[in-house]
């Protein structure tokens, strides 16, 4: 499906090719196959959460019915999936980063301060010369949308702790897929029932281990993939220093009302997503000290 | 500050989308005893007048300590409460506070908000409420997603036998303690308990021992019904009707089905009638051991147990609609679906009406008359 997309002719791309940046077109392509990935998720969206069910449960048959393990190994999948899709994030970051950084740019904002328009004809200029696409961090990220929007009903329906979810369990599943036999599914996973949220009695208080993992979890992974910034009051620096703090708060809060299976999600996509920026050398470990972004 | 607002907006409709990614919890608990009908839906139980359709009262349940976001006990009503011979109504939430209630509606505080008091709580499951608890005697039995049936003395809420846990159910399965889902029932001597595990058995209303318990190959979200030839028939995931013998456990298939069977099969004379989730309904006569008639299908998919009426029965069929099906087969649209909403809730006749309920729909509860036209909604003006 992507490939037919990528042969989709960009109008304008032969017609002014002097103007515009080297590998443009590409990019443009990229971007259409993304929208169009995007639109063909999101209005065949019953289909990609069948997709996942199906792939998640057949894991599940594989593994001796141990759904926590399934959640993981389908969570790798994932991640090695959208291996590329990250590694391009990244690489995007890294090149915007870089610009921030980069001392003609810093002047030509000095320059143009008082002057928006000015300043946005220049900022294209210097993405055209350094051959950065501005899209490039944003794009792999958007197509992930449907993935974390799609795994959350699967696993909600997989585990099937409602008459509805598990109706809706019935329907998404293949004909390959030996339903009776499988249904329902084991939910139980070390200390916990992934259907019900986790909270586990420590000295007489119930305290919700696992969302507080998923909220350190995701502070961690947040402040480690965070650039250094040239400057930390820039505009990009205060929106990755918000990022750092609402998004393990908004996961946490989550994972607090919802089937643990979920939380075992994010933890295992998180510990992933800062084992592949190690892998790629990106992991900035300084961020982890207090103060550590401004060095 | 603008962007921070923009970003903290940003990030919160992050957090709807996703808390809504999850969808709708379940479908309602409907039920109706002396020309009232009790409606579990998620957020609350109304009690409604039958013959008027007005809210009599409405229970959401205690205060919580805490804000609901922090995890403290959200509640979640959608198991059909259950009326004791005393007055009492049963109320469990399905959500994380594991609550069952015993509320006495004719103890009501304020008469400008009614809510009835709350004669006693049981907090002691572990798991998820599904399954309306029975009644037998002064003894509740009410079977729990933890796999155990708590036996609770009706007065005050307080375990039979043994303090908390009662009752272990057949958990052989290494995978599942065994997910109880369905009201057991009784003949007496017995109760008989299916389970999300794949099996059915039978328990000593005295000694509290499991007498027999038997595989059916298939999860068993409803629950048996007795037939006019003394047998128990159930439905199951497995795609079959078995037939039991209540004393013994002895059990065999008696029809295979097209789809999943989901609703408690329900019993007209010679006849078991249930549906299945293809959408079909089935007439099997316990006499000749076969099928009335090729089974129909309406439309959409059955979760509701079928109602019997007027020498037939009545169908809510997942898209809405309400069918008559009559002795021969015959199939009529008796009542049209609402512009949206689906049914999967099984439809009650009380006060000279059928009760239907919907999710997604702009009421919950619709009354509709013999002619299946409509007489009142809930809310009303809908």
């Amino acid at each position: 499906m992507k490939n037919t997309n990528n042969k989709t002719p960009a109008p304008q791309t032969p017609a002014q090719p002097a103007q515009l940046p080297q590998g443009f077109s590409t990019e443009t392509l990229k971007t259409v196959a993304v929208i169009a990935v995007l639109v063909l998720a999101f209005t065949n969206w019953d289909a990609v959460v069948a997709i996942m069910v199906n792939v998640m449960i057949f894991i599940y048959g594989i593994v001796g019915h141990n759904f926590g393990l399934a959640i993981i190994l389908f969570t790798i999948l994932i991640r090695v999936v959208t291996w590329p899709l990250n590694a391009q994030q990244m690489k995007g970051a890294a090149a915007m980063q870089e610009m921030q950084n980069d001392k003609e740019w810093q002047a030509i904002q000095k320059k143009y301060a008082k002057d928006k328009e000015k300043l946005a004809q220049e900022q294209m200029r210097v993405y055209r010369e350094k051959g950065i696409n501005p899209f490039g961090s944003c794009l792999p990220t958007l197509i992930q949308f449907p993935i974390l929007f799609a795994l959350i009903p699967s696993i909600t329906y997989a585990i099937g702790s409602t008459p509805l979810s598990l109706l809706k369990l019935s329907r998404s599943l293949y004909a390959f897929q030996d339903a009776a036999s499988l249904i329902p599914l084991n939910s139980k996973f070390l200390w916990m029932d992934l259907g019900l949220p986790e909270r586990t009695l420590l000295l007489g208080i119930s305290i919700p281990v696992l969302a507080l993992i998923v909220g350190l979890t995701t502070f961690v992974q947040t402040k480690l993939t965070m650039p250094p910034a040239a400057d930390p009051n820039d505009q990009a620096a205060a929106t990755s220093k918000m990022m750092g703090i609402y998004m393990p708060v908004m996961l946490f809060f989550f994972s607090l009302n919802y089937a643990s299976g979920l939380a075992v999600y994010f933890i295992t996509s998180n510990l992933l997503a800062i084992a592949q920026y190690a892998m790629m050398g990106k992991v900035n470990w300084r961020n982890l000290l207090p103060g550590g972004q401004k060095k | 500050m603008r962007k921070k607002i923009l970003f903290v907006t940003i990030m919160l409709l992050a957090a709807v989308l996703l808390s809504g990614c999850v969808g709708s919890t379940t479908w309602p608990g409907l039920s109706a005893a002396n020309e009232v009908a009790y409606l579990a839906n998620t957020s609350a139980v109304h009690a409604i007048d039958v013959t008027s359709g007005k809210e009599l009262w409405s229970f959401v349940g205690e205060k919580s300590g805490g804000l609901a976001i922090f995890g403290g006990s959200p509640k979640l009503f959608v198991t059909t409460p259950v009326v004791t011979t005393d007055g009492l109504v049963i109320i469990v939430s399905s959500g994380n506070d594991h609550a069952m209630f015993a509320v006495d509606p004719n103890d009501i505080a304020d008469p400008q908000k009614p809510t009835p008091s709350i004669a006693w709580k049981f907090t002691d499951a572990k798991g998820h409420w599904i399954a309306a608890p029975l009644v037998v005697g002064d003894r509740l039995f009410a079977p729990n997603s933890d796999g155990k049936i708590y036996v609770l003395d009706l007065q005050d809420g307080k375990s039979v036998k043994q303090a908390i846990k009662v009752i272990e159910p057949f958990s052989e399965s290494k995978e599942q303690a065994g997910r109880l889902w369905a009201q057991p029932v009784t003949d007496g001597t017995y109760i008989f308990v299916t389970s999300l595990d794949h099996s059915v058995f039978a328990i000593d209303l005295e000694t509290y021992k499991i007498v027999w318990h038997e595989d059916l190959g298939g999860a068993v979200p409803g629950s048996m019904v007795l037939g006019s030839d003394g047998m128990l028939y159930v439905g199951s995931l497995a795609k079959q009707l078995e037939k039991f013998d209540p004393a013994t456990g002895k059990h065999e298939p008696v029809l295979d089905t097209n789809g999943w069977i989901w609703g408690t099969p329900i019993a007209a004379g010679d006849n078991i009638y249930f549906s299945d989730v293809d959408g079909y309904f089935y007439s099997y006569n316990t006499k000749t051991s076969s099928l009335n008639w090729e089974p129909v299908q309406p439309d959409s998919a059955i979760t509701a147990s079928p109602l019997v009426y007027n020498d037939g029965a009545l169908l809510v069929t997942e898209s809405g609609n309400v069918y008559f099906v009559d002795g021969t087969g015959d199939v009529k649209l008796w009542h049209g679906a609402p512009e949206k909403g689906k049914a999967y809730t099984t439809p009650v006749s009380a006060g000279g009406y059928v009760l239907v309920s919907y999710i997604e729909a702009d009421y919950y509860l619709v009354a509709l008359d013999d002619e299946g036209d409509q007489k009142w909604t809930f809310p009303a003006g809908k």
